[in-house]
């Protein structure tokens, strides 16, 4: 059975280091608004943190002779040098890349730089993107599967939607996001979708 | 001026015991455009809380490579009270709630895991009856729970204050100026910390300890109501 925890709930009654909880004592005590089912605990909400191997979406905020700045939806600036891309981008831009490195503040150094274009971008809360992508991303490709879309889902919360039915694509990941902390989400998000799929 | 009597056979002024709170009423997540808030309805305060961030530390030399910075905004609108506010400016009050709360904050936010950022609190009050400080850090740390920024706890408080010689839970507006002194406390219940402590008016030493244990016994109430506003937020996108 599953519960929301707040800051301060006791979560183990012994020490462990888990996203969203700190050990006081001997104890796990939460320290975000968390959902707690048996020896798991997934935060509701939180900002991103730039993480070694994530590929996220980022909008291009600012271009240097070295290099352009990142803006990635999280409280930090990706950095991507203009040695590891050929292409060049203006600012605005829509990017998809891959974290190669963070720094001890938390800033990250991005690689493999990918323009994305003819699509939509929409964001939703970080720490909800591993429920749109499901388990063995189950759920992406349900969505591609009944939209006719290609999604490129960013660790950051931004998700690029491409090609086929793209506002269906985007009312199924929005409610995604609402319904996270619920059980059975796949099955009412397939029905969703195949209820609104047959009606176009 | 005659002396008014504000408690008679242990009532109070509004109908109220010495321990008992006034009806609270807490709602999470009421602003869009926020990360987190929160809005309070503590007797006839009405606070409206809202949390910004973390995000990129502004200006950028106030940035600290070890911690977030913490900045806390308590404002009075002008048409907050029955007195005239005036201008709704910043005052010495204003100022010095801001940094107390600033401070509260600081000691229970994990400040380390976001370096070189900023969090932004403000607390607005629409309508003020007295305690207004504990109830907008009350609102506030549900803001922050709302907003997912990492904390060691959820706090809250209350304040206590002598009316009548007697030792009284809560006090509004009317108790706190013509009463003789009042404590707001905000505490943390996981580590029974104090942190927030302030005095006015005098008290001996076995009125505080006891004022202090009636605040932990008040915060246990306040809690309990700070949860449930954080978890309706969910039950209601549940069903919905």
């Amino acid at each position: 059975m599953s519960e929301i925890s707040v800051p301060g709930d006791l979560l183990f009654e012994d020490a462990r280091r888990l996203d969203g909880a700190y050990v006081l004592g001997n104890q796990t005590i939460a320290s975000v608004i968390c959902v707690k089912s048996e020896d798991r605990v997934v935060p509701l909400k939180g900002k991103y943190l730039p993480i070694i191997d994530d590929y996220v979406v980022g909008i291009i905020s600012e271009q240097r002779f070295s290099g352009y700045t990142i803006d990635l939806n999280s409280p930090y600036e990706g950095q991507l040098s203009t040695r590891e891309s050929r292409e060049s981008f203006k600012i605005g831009d829509v990017v998809s890349a891959l974290i190669q490195e963070v720094d001890e503040v938390n800033e990250p150094m991005l690689i493999e730089p990918r323009k994305l274009s003819g699509g939509r971008l929409i964001e939703i809360d970080a720490v909800k993107v591993p429920r749109v992508i499901g388990r063995n991303s189950s759920m992406v490709s349900m969505i591609e599967k009944y939209a006719k879309t290609k999604l490129f889902v960013g660790k950051n919360g931004r998700i690029y939607i491409r090609e086929g039915n793209v506002e269906l694509a985007i009312a199924a990941i929005l409610k995604i996001q609402k319904e996270a902390h619920t059980q059975g989400l796949t099955d009412r998000v397939e029905a969703f979708l195949e209820f609104e799929a047959g009606k176009a | 001026m005659e002396k008014q009597i504000l408690i008679k056979n242990g009532i109070r002024n509004d109908g109220r015991g010495i321990l008992d709170l006034r009806p609270i009423k807490i709602t999470a997540g009421v602003l869009k455009k926020a990360d987190g808030s929160a809005m309070i309805e503590w007797g006839k305060n009405k606070i409206l809380a809202a949390v910004y961030g973390p995000r990129e530390a502004f200006p950028k030399h106030a940035a600290n490579p070890n911690r977030a910075n913490v900045n806390c905004k308590y404002s009075m609108a002008p048409f907050s009270s029955l007195e005239e506010h005036g201008r709704s400016g910043p005052n010495r009050r204003a100022i010095e709630i801001g940094k107390v709360a600033k401070h509260v904050f600081e000691n229970v936010i994990l400040t380390n895991q976001f370096p070189k950022t900023q969090i932004d609190i403000s607390i607005e009050i629409l309508q003020s009856d007295g305690g207004t400080r504990i109830a907008g850090i009350t609102a506030a740390a549900v803001a922050l729970a709302d907003a997912g920024i990492p904390m060691k706890d959820l706090v809250q408080g209350v304040s206590v204050g002598k009316v009548d010689g007697q030792l009284v839970v809560d006090v509004d507006k009317i108790e706190d100026n013509l009463g003789t002194s009042d404590i707001p406390v905000i505490v943390s219940l996981r580590t029974n910390e104090i942190l927030l402590f302030q005095l006015d008016g005098m008290l001996e030493k076995k009125e505080i300890e006891t004022a202090i244990d009636y605040s932990f016994e008040a915060a246990k109430a306040v809690r309990a109501l700070q949860i449930e506003a954080l978890k309706n937020k969910y039950v209601v996108e549940e069903s919905g």
